[in-house]
C-alpha cells in the first residue's frame, strides 16, 4: 500500500496486487459501518425498555440509520479511487457520532445520578457508558482520515481506541451485573476477562509491542471472543429455558438480560485484532 | 519469552488484577440489604423499579424512600410479587400482582392480619353495606364466631335504595376496609397505613381514623377534637414521637393519646392489637346498645389503657358516668321506638323502610343523635353528649309525639 494526500487528509489506495481483505483501513471502514448499522437494532431494543419515554431516545436510532446510509455510500467509493466528498461524509458522520455519544452519556446519567451521586444511582441509571460506542465509532472514522495509514501510529491509535472500548466494556460488565448483585458467579467472568483485555491493551499502547506481547495479546483477544459467545448464550438461555411464547418474545428481549451486550466482547476483539495486526506488520516487518 | 515481553505481560496482569479487585471492592461496599436477596429479581427491584418510577410516578418513590420499609430493606417486589390466588401481569421483566391485598402484607405481618380478621373492621364492615353474598361460607362462619349476626345478614336497605353509584363511591369508600378479595383474604392494610408510606405515624394520626369515623352518624373525630385528649394532642403533637414501634410505645413518646393509643397500642403492659373491637365493651352503634360478649374483659383492657394516665378511681368513675349515658340513651330510644312501633301497628307507617319522610327522622334519632350522645360520653365530648346528642333526642321526641298526635287525630276524623 502507499499513501497519497488529498485535501481531506491522507488517502490509502490499494496496490494492484492487494485484496480488500488485507486492506486494513478499508476493513476499519467496514467495521465502523457494520457497527453503526447494528446500533440501529441495539439502541432500538435498549430504548424500547421504557417505550422511548423521552423524545431524545429516538436521536441515536435515527442517527445510526442515517449515518449507516451515508457511510455505506462513502465506503462504496473505497473500491475505486476515493472521491473527495466521500471522505467528507466520513468526517461529518464521525464528528456527529462523537457529539451524539457524548450527549447520550449525559442523558443516560439522568437527574437521579446527579442528585444523589451514589453507587446505587450509578448502577440503576441507564448504562451511561453505552452511548460512548457512538463516540468511539466517530473517533475511528476520524482516525482513518487524519492519521497516515502507513505509519505505526495508525495501528497504535486503533489499539488505543480499542482500549477505550474495553475500559467501557469493563465498566458495563461491572455495572450491568451489579444490577442483580452478581447473583450468579458466572457474572464475574466478563469482569475478569475484560480487565485482562484492558491490562494487555494498556501495555501495548504504553510499551514497545514485542512479539511475545503481541502473541499474548492475540490470546487475550481470543478469550474475549469465547467470553462474548458464552455470554450471549447465557443471556439467551432464559428464553429457551422458559419457552417464551411468540407474542411475549419481544418483551422477553426488551426486559430480559441484554442479548447483544456480550457480543461487544467479540466486536472489540475484532477491532483490537486489527490494531495488533497492524502493529505486528509494521513494528516487526522484515527490514 | 524474552525479558521485555515478560515484563509487559506482568504489567498487564497487574493492571487487570487491580481492576478486578476494584470491582470486588465496589460490590462489597453495597448494602447487604441490596445484595443479599434470595432471588435476582429481588436484587434488581431494589433499584430498577425506581429508575423508571422516579420519573413516571415520583411521589410513590419519595413516599417509599422515607418509609420504615426502606430502612428494613423491603423492596418493591417484596410487596408487589403475586401471592397464591392473585392474578398477575408482566411488567418490564417483573411478574407483579394485579392488585395488592392484606395477603401481600401478611407475608411479614401475619399476626397483625390475624388480629384484624377478628375485628369489625374486617368482614362485618363490608357486610354492613353489601350483606353476606360476597363472602365464602368459611369466611362467614369465621366472622360470625366473633361478631354474631354481623356478616350473615342481608345487604343494607338504605344503600340499596340510594343505588349502585352512591354505594360504590360512597359507602364502599370506607366499608371496603373489610372487602373480601379474590385471593381469599379480606381487606387492605393500606386503608390506614397508606400504600407506599406504610406508616405507623400515619395510622396513629387521629385524622386517619377520621377519614371514616366522622360525620353525624359516627362523629368520633369531631368528638376527639373537642375532648381534652384532642386538645392536648393538637397542642403538643410536634413534640411527640409518632413513629415508635407499638410494642415499645410509652407515655414519654405520646403523653396524650390518639385513637390508636387506647384502642390498639401496647402501653402499660397491654398487648398490641389490630383488633380494634377488642377493648370495646358496648355495641354503641346499635339503636339500643347492649354489652358485647366479652364485656368485662374488654372493658378491663380499655381501663388499663386509661390507667396509664389516670387513676383507677377516675377511670372507674368515668366509665360509670358513660354507662349512665348509654342506659339513659337506650331508654330514650326505647320510648321513641315504642311510639314508632305503635304508629306502624296502627297503620300510620308502612312496613317498607325509607318510603315516608317520618322514617328518615326515625332513623336519624338513633343513628345520629343516639350514637352521638353515647360516643360523646365514652370519648370525653360533653358538647356531643348534650347539644349534638341529648338536646336533639329531646327535641325530636317532642316532635314525634306531636306528629303521632296529629296522625291519630286524622284517624278520629
Amino acid at each position: 500500500m502507499k499513501a497519497t494526500e488529498s485535501p481531506a487528509g491522507p488517502d490509502v489506495r490499494q496496490e494492484p496486487g492487494d485484496e480488500w481483505w488485507t486492506d486494513r483501513p478499508f476493513l476499519l471502514e467496514l467495521f465502523v459501518l457494520s457497527n453503526l448499522a447494528f446500533l440501529i437494532l441495539d439502541v432500538y431494543l435498549a430504548h424500547s425498555f421504557n417505550d422511548f419515554a423521552h423524545w431524545a431516545e429516538w436521536i441515536p436510532v435515527y442517527f445510526a440509520g442515517a449515518g449507516t446510509v451515508a457511510l455505506a455510500v462513502a465506503v462504496g467509493q473505497e473500491t475505486r479511487p476515493r472521491a473527495y466528498w466521500s471522505r467528507r461524509i466520513g468526517y461529518v458522520v464521525g464528528w456527529a457520532a462523537i457529539v451524539v455519544g457524548l450527549a447520550g452519556l449525559v442523558w443516560h446519567l439522568e437527574g437521579w445520578f446527579f442528585e444523589s451521586v451514589t453507587l446505587k444511582s450509578l448502577v440503576y441509571s441507564a448504562p451511561f457508558v453505552a452511548p460512548l460506542s457512538f463516540t468511539g465509532l466517530g473517533c475511528l472514522l476520524l482516525l482513518n482520515r487524519m492519521e497516515e495509514p502507513t505509519r505505526p501510529a495508525w495501528g497504535q491509535w486503533i489499539v488505543f481506541l480499542a482500549l477505550g472500548g474495553f475500559v467501557g466494556n469493563f465498566g458495563l460488565s461491572v455495572i450491568d451485573h451489579a444490577r442483580n448483585a452478581f447473583f450468579y458467579w458466572t457474572e464475574w467472568i466478563p469482569v475478569v476477562v475484560s480487565a485482562l483485555a484492558v491490562g494487555v491493551l494498556v501495555v501495548l499502547v504504553a510499551r514497545r509491542p514485542t512479539k511475545g506481547l503481541l502473541r499474548f495479546g492475540y490470546g487475550v483477544l481470543a478469550l474475549q471472543v469465547v467470553t462474548g459467545l458464552l455470554g450471549a448464550g447465557l443471556h439467551l438461555l432464559p428464553l429457551f429455558e422458559t419457552g417464551v411464547p411468540e407474542p411475549e418474545l419481544w418483551d422477553a428481549l426488551r426486559y430480559g438480560p441484554p442479548v447483544f451486550a456480550p457480543l461487544l466482547f467479540v466486536d472489540l476483539a475484532v477491532l483490537a485484532a486489527l490494531g495488533l495486526w497492524d502493529l505486528h506488520a509494521k513494528v516487526h516487518a522484515p527490514s | 519469552m524474552e525479558m521485555d515481553s515478560f515484563k509487559s505481560v506482568f504489567i498487564a496482569l497487574v493492571i487487570a488484577g487491580a481492576l478486578i479487585l476494584g470491582a470486588f471492592f465496589l460490590q462489597a461496599q453495597r448494602p447487604t440489604l441490596e445484595t443479599q436477596q434470595p432471588q435476582p429479581e429481588l436484587v434488581e427491584a431494589t433499584g430498577t423499579c425506581a429508575s423508571c418510577h422516579r420519573r413516571e410516578t415520583p411521589a410513590i418513590v419519595a413516599e417509599y424512600e422515607r418509609s420504615v420499609h426502606v430502612k428494613q430493606g423491603t423492596n418493591c417486589l417484596d410487596c408487589h410479587q403475586p401471592q397464591d390466588g392473585q392474578a398477575s401481569f408482566e411488567h418490564r421483566g417483573f411478574t407483579l400482582a394485579e392488585s395488592l391485598t392484606s395477603k401481600n402484607c401478611s407475608q411479614c405481618h401475619a399476626e397483625e392480619n390475624r388480629q384484624f380478621l377478628r375485628s369489625r373492621h374486617a368482614a362485618p364492615a363490608w357486610a354492613a353495606v353489601q350483606g353476606s353474598t360476597d363472602f365464602s361460607a368459611e369466611q362467614i362462619e369465621f366472622a360470625e364466631k366473633f361478631h354474631e349476626g354481623a356478616v350473615k345478614r342481608p345487604a343494607n336497605r338504605l344503600a340499596q335504595l340510594e343505588g349502585e353509584a352512591a354505594t360504590e363511591v360512597g359507602c364502599q369508600g370506607c366499608h371496603s376496609i373489610g372487602k373480601p378479595n379474590p385471593d381469599g383474604s379480606i381487606g387492605s392494610c393500606t386503608e390506614c397505613h397508606a400504600r407506599h408510606e406504610t406508616s405507623i405515624k400515619l395510622a396513629r394520626m387521629p385524622r386517619t381514623c377520621g377519614q371514616c369515623h366522622m360525620g353525624p352518624d359516627h362523629a368520633q373525630i369531631e368528638i376527639f377534637e373537642e375532648s381534652k385528649h384532642g386538645v392536648l394532642f393538637n397542642a403538643n403533637k410536634d413534640l411527640y414521637d409518632l413513629d415508635v414501634d407499638p410494642e415499645n410505645l410509652t407515655v414519654a413518646d405520646m403523653p396524650s393519646p390518639t385513637c390508636t393509643t387506647c384502642h390498639m397500642s401496647g402501653q402499660g403492659g397491654l398487648a398490641v392489637t389490630h383488633n380494634v373491637s377488642r377493648r370495646l365493651s358496648w355495641y354503641l352503634f346499635a339503636p339500643i346498645s347492649e354489652k358485647r360478649p366479652n364485656y368485662a374483659q374488654n372493658q378491663a383492657e380499655m381501663k388499663r389503657a386509661c390507667n396509664n394516665c389516670h387513676t383507677s378511681q377516675h377511670t372507674n368513675e368515668y366509665f360509670a358516668d358513660a354507662e349512665r349515658v348509654v342506659r339513659a340513651t337506650n331508654e330514650k330510644v326505647g320510648n321513641y321506638m315504642a311510639i314508632v312501633d305503635s304508629l306502624r301497628a296502627d297503620g300510620h307507617l308502612t312496613p317498607e323502610p325509607f318510603d315516608e319522610p317520618l322514617e328518615f327522622e326515625i332513623f336519624d334519632y338513633w343513628h345520629y343523635y343516639g350514637r352521638t350522645a353515647k360516643h360523646g360520653a365514652f370519648m370525653g365530648g360533653p358538647d356531643y353528649v348534650q347539644w349534638h346528642g341529648n338536646y336533639e333526642l329531646l327535641a325530636r321526641f317532642v316532635e314525634l309525639k306531636e306528629k303521632a298526635k296529629e296522625l291519630r287525630s286524622h284517624e278520629s276524623d
